[in-house]
């Protein structure tokens, strides 16, 4: 029996703002426990939201990037519910209303190739405060810091057909809101938080098979996972007869497995009805538009042109285009004169190693542009020029100064060269017999051995022919 | 009133005193109204409600007083901020010398659900000063104070004006700001005022109108003017809604409404009936959109962040949710959060909550259709003069009919206020006004020169 | 009866409202009577599906995207009815843990 694996998201991102959704108190992260707050974002008796103006450009920026409708009027309204970090008893989202639906995702399925994925509606809300259950034994302690920073919730279609597909998604996903602008979506952060909706059915099936939610996964790798387990779990369940149960689970990724969470007392009714405090919230479609003018360039229109433009292959302007600085970075080595595939060969290997190591992209642009012209002239070897690539990244010296200081430029003299090829025959006079008996394949060893004696300095283009003459 | 502060404040503090038996105020200490005339002595100038005392709602937030609600739920709740529209007034001058007894949470018309007991009418303590602002009308009704702020949500001000017999002004929805309002129906709630004259109401609402960046639902408009007391009413039409003068009506009350009638044609105004077809589902609409929003804005009283001391391990959560919100709130409030819950609830949202919406639609727009006839409206405030504590208290939908004339304006968020018009068997009569959205000050210079006419016309019946 | 015993003891649950058994029955009447009065409303003649209607402004005014926090007068513990090491605390309701 095949089955078929049917998965939608739901994706919470915290928008990048100065301050929250609803009150002046800043969106930041890592504060002492309940300092950041005010009437508002503590609900108290008799204060007011009032919307953040930046909150909503940046949902809007959001909901054009993956090419939503933006409704020119949208409802705030609250979802009612208890628990102990939601200060009002409920929550400010947007429910019938909401600010943009119907929208798409290009993702590149590693099952299926390119996909488009549906975006059923983007909305707007404010993120509750933190519960923390292993702080005091017994207790919850409660912290508000981030209850009211503004998120968007972005709902996707049922279009995802495996767990490594759900995990392409939200890697298309967080790329393009970075590239927006919208959020860092740093996850460690909790800046990006998803809940993933999951069936399956037995192929060529039409009727979606009864679905679960798995919450509140912490990466990407783990969203993953926890799908895969979900499956094979509601797999199991059908082909032992059972039915599927519409519950919420949680993932434990120590061990690998979902449970379901403890049953609640009351099912859910949130009584969701229009925030009567919160007129509706209206778009001029000239903002609209000029929002969508403003747009940057998005993934995949900049993976397009590089390739179109610098002849890059499909896989190097995906690397080079990972993150916006990186993409930036690239061209702007272009810019400075780099040969574009040399300079994307330079950026997908060193560029990307030292920032992983440093934390940041130390070697300034038109440095880089030099020293791969200095490598395209002979000047240094691709060794060499990874040496003076290091030194530069700490010392942000010139690429042809650090070449001559460290030594590292190539000796293409021919007296020098002459010199050491003599010194390594003299050396070596088995594998030269060798050579002349025929092994010409020698040649190479032979080589190594005079970049070796000239310390890398001999520019190994002007050893071939002196050797290949001796030897001759 | 004398403008010397600390004399005003000498003066309140013993007519407090002397009004202890109301039962009309929750906070107030002679040290508090001291410290607000030195307040006020010490500003560099004196502003327009220069040592004005002024007594204020106990759902309206203050700094230095608790904000109670008349709830136990709040007991000892002190606001660590201040609501708008007192900040307002006292930086105008004014000087907080009294949190006010209420209905709790502003959930009543006649302040006996107040969890710190009920408030007596100053001319007959066995009746009611109407409700839920009873407090504030009783002391401007017992010359305490000149003026009080009380807060609307369906006629919380007017009905108590009129069974007390002083002024009531609710301003047009979103002249006024809510923020430090304590939140009941929000799509309903004004900070509204009383006055022992219109012109005394009339300065405290120009001073606490006008738009608040801490408020999104109030208008982009200046302040309020005080108006001036026009001489004639020559040019203006006035209507008499039929819906509003039914058989059964108190034959005082009507009495007193035809005498307004009589004072306006004598200034000149035309006075003709019009009609408000939808006003009479006004009640019930009320009392699906109020509660519902109650039951929404009641949701943070959950014993989490503020509210009465408690141990630190109680049973569980639910349990400290339950005992909390099931001990805190009083009856009536009880009752309408959980009616507000269900009329939100899964399967029954459409069928009430859906249809109260349209039909406020209709309510409004039949006040729409009316001002482009009419421009102002004359109704009685309430259907009857101050009734008797516990007359209502075992039937709610009998007290909610306490409110059948006044609840229709605020469905609209339109201006309006009660009038003293005469007496009736001793008790005070009241007259409504209603004016388009927007024409406060109009409706308040009208009513100026009416007042001359009628507060002083006694017996009316 | 429009609302039965058990429907008021759900809505009670969704509302984190005790409900004496004492008081119950006097609850459940009332509420009868209370709902049974707006009800009506369904009664009023069909005119369609109108408009709804709200006061105030018709479009809601933004923020500017600044930090400015509105003051406390007191802090946060000083009206937590129980607070630990900066904390609000509660009892730790197990069912509740997973959110
Ligand atoms: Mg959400
Ligand atoms: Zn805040």
């Amino acid at each position: 029996m095949t089955w078929e694996t049917v998965i939608g998201l739901e994706v919470h991102v915290q928008l990048a703002t100065a301050s929250k959704m609803f009150c002046g108190c800043a969106a930041v992260f890592g504060e002492e426990p309940n300092t950041n707050v005010c009437p508002v974002c503590l609900g108290l008796p008799g204060a007011l939201p009032v919307p953040n103006a930046e909150a909503v450009r940046l949902g809007t920026v959001a909901a054009l990037a993956l090419e939503c409708t933006v409704h020119p009027a949208s409802v705030f309204a609250r979802k009612n519910y208890f628990y102990p970090d939601l200060p009002k008893g409920y929550q400010i989202s947007q429910y019938d209303r909401p600010l943009a639906t119907g929208g798409r995702l290009a993702v590149e399925s590693p099952d299926r190739g390119p996909i488009t994925v549906g975006i059923t509606r983007l909305h707007l809300e404010e993120d509750a405060g933190k519960s923390l259950h292993d702080r005091f034994p017994g207790l919850t302690a409660v912290d508000l810091n981030r209850a009211g920073v503004p998120l968007a919730e972005i709902v996707s279609e049922p279009d995802l057909r495996s767990p490594a597909e759900a995990r392409a998604y939200l890697g298309a996903i967080k790329q393009l809101l970075v590239f927006a602008g919208v959020s860092d979506c740093s996850m460690e952060k909790g800046h990006l938080r998803v809940d993933a909706n999951v069936s399956v059915r037995r192929a060529g099936e039409a009727a979606f098979g009864t679905k679960t939610e798995v919450k509140n996964v912490n990466s990407f790798a783990n969203v993953e996972r926890a799908l895969e387990a979900e499956r094979d779990r509601q797999i199991a369940v059908l082909e032992g007869g059972g039915r599927v149960e519409q519950v919420s689970l949680l993932f434990n990724a120590a061990s690998g497995e979902v449970r379901p969470m403890r049953a609640k007392e009351e099912s859910h009714d949130y009584r969701y009805f229009p925030d009567p405090d919160l007129p509706p919230l209206v778009l001029e479609p000239g903002w609209v538009a000029a929002q969508r003018d403003a747009l940057p360039e998005l993934p995949d229109a900049k993976r397009a042109r590089l390739m179109a433009e610098h002849g890059l292959s499909g896989y190097d302007a995906q690397v080079v285009t990972a993150e916006p600085a990186l993409a930036d970075y690239y061209e702007a080595v272009v810019t400075a004169g780099a040969e574009p595939k040399l300079a994307a060969n330079w950026v997908m290997s060193e560029v990307l190693a030292d920032q992983n190591a440093a934390g940041a992209l130390r070697v300034a642009p038109a440095r880089l542009a030099a020293l791969i012209g200095l490598v395209q002239e002979g000047t240094v070897s691709l060794q060499a020029a990874k040496k003076i690539f290091a030194e530069v990244a700490v010392s942000d010296g010139d690429p042809a100064e650090t070449a001559r200081r460290l030594g590292l430029v190539q000796v293409r003299d021919a007296g020098a060269l002459e010199r050491w090829v003599d010194e390594v025959l003299a050396a070596h006079p088995e594998e030269v017999a060798r050579y002349r008996a025929g092994e010409t394949k020698l040649l190479g060893f032979l080589v190594g051995q005079v970049m070796k004696r000239s310390q890398g300095q001999a520019d190994p283009k002007g050893v071939q022919p002196v050797l290949r003459r001796k030897l001759g | 009133m004398t403008a010397a502060p600390d004399a005003v404040a000498r003066e309140v503090a013993a007519r407090l005193e002397a009004a202890a038996p109301l039962n009309a105020v929750l906070h107030w200490s002679a040290g508090g109204i001291e410290a607000e005339a030195r307040r006020v002595a010490a500003m560099p100038s004196a502003g327009p409600l220069h040592a004005v005392p002024l007594a204020v709602k106990d759902n309206i937030a203050t700094l230095d007083a608790p904000t109670t609600c008349a709830s136990r739920i709040l007991e000892g709740y002190r606001s660590p901020f201040e609501a708008t529209a007192l900040r307002r007034l006292r930086a105008a001058g004014a000087m907080l010398v009294a949190k006010t007894n209420l209905d709790e949470f502003a959930m009543g018309s006649s302040t006996e659900h107040s969890a710190f007991g009920r408030v007596h009418h100053p001319l007959d303590p066995a009746r009611v000063p109407g409700g839920s602002s009873g407090g504030s009308a009783a002391l401007v009704a017992a010359g305490v104070v000149p003026a009080a702020l009380g807060s609307e949500t369906g006629g919380s001000v007017r009905q108590p004006a009129a069974f007390c017999g002083v002024v009531g002004v609710k301003p047009s929805y979103g002249r006024v700001s809510r923020y430090g309002l304590v939140a009941f129906g929000s799509s309903l709630d004004c900070i509204s005022v009383f006055g022992r004259t219109v012109g005394d109401a009339a300065r405290v609402l120009a001073t606490m109108s006008g738009h608040d960046p801490l408020d999104a639902t109030t208008l982009a408009e200046p302040p309020l003017a005080v108006p001036e007391t026009p001489t004639s009413l020559a040019g203006m039409t006035v209507g008499l809604p039929t819906e509003y003068f039914p058989a059964d009506l108190d034959p005082g009350v009507r009495a007193g409404v035809d005498r307004v009638a009589a004072a306006l044609r004598e200034l000149g105004a035309t006075v003709t009936e019009v009609s408000l077809p939808h006003s009479r589902y006004a009640v019930p609409t009320y009392y699906i959109v109020a509660p519902a929003e109650a039951s929404a804005n009641l949701a943070r009283y959950d014993g989490v962040r503020y509210g009465p001391p408690r141990p630190e391990h109680e049973a569980d959560l639910r349990a400290l949710y339950r005992a909390t919100r099931g001990r805190g709130f009083g009856p009536e409030v009880r009752r309408r959060i959980l009616v507000g819950t269900y009329v939100l609830s899964a399967g029954y949202y459409e069928a009430y909550y859906g249809t109260a919406q349209r039909m406020r639609a209709r309510i409004a727009g039949d006040f729409r259709a009316a001002f482009e006839r009419v421009d102002l409206l004359l109704t009685p405030t309430a259907p009857t003069t101050a009734f008797r504590a516990g007359e209502k208290t075992e039937d709610p939908v009998a007290m909610y009919l306490a409110d059948v004339f006044v609840c229709p304006a605020s469905l609209a968020g339109l201006p309006a206020l009660s009038l003293p018009a005469g007496r009736s068997e001793g008790l005070p009569v009241g007259a409504q006004l209603i004016a388009p959205a927007g024409q406060d000050t109009r409706m308040l210079a009208v009513a100026a020169a009416l007042e001359e006419r009628v507060v002083a016309a006694g017996e009316v019946r | 009866m429009t609302i039965s015993r058990d429907e008021v003891l759900h809505i009670a649950r969704l509302a984190e409202i005790a409900v004496d058994e004492a008081e119950l029955a006097t609850l459940v009447s009332q509420l009868n009577r209370i709902v049974d009065y707006v009800a009506q409303l369904e009664a009023a003649p069909d005119e369609g599906q109108g408009d709804d209607f709200l006061p105030g402004p018709a479009r809601v005014a933004l923020r500017d995207d600044r930090v400015r926090s509105e003051p406390l007068a007191h802090p946060p513990a000083a009206l937590a009815p129980a607070w630990r090491d900066g904390y609000f605390v509660v009892p730790r309701l197990s069912a509740m843990e997973d959110a």
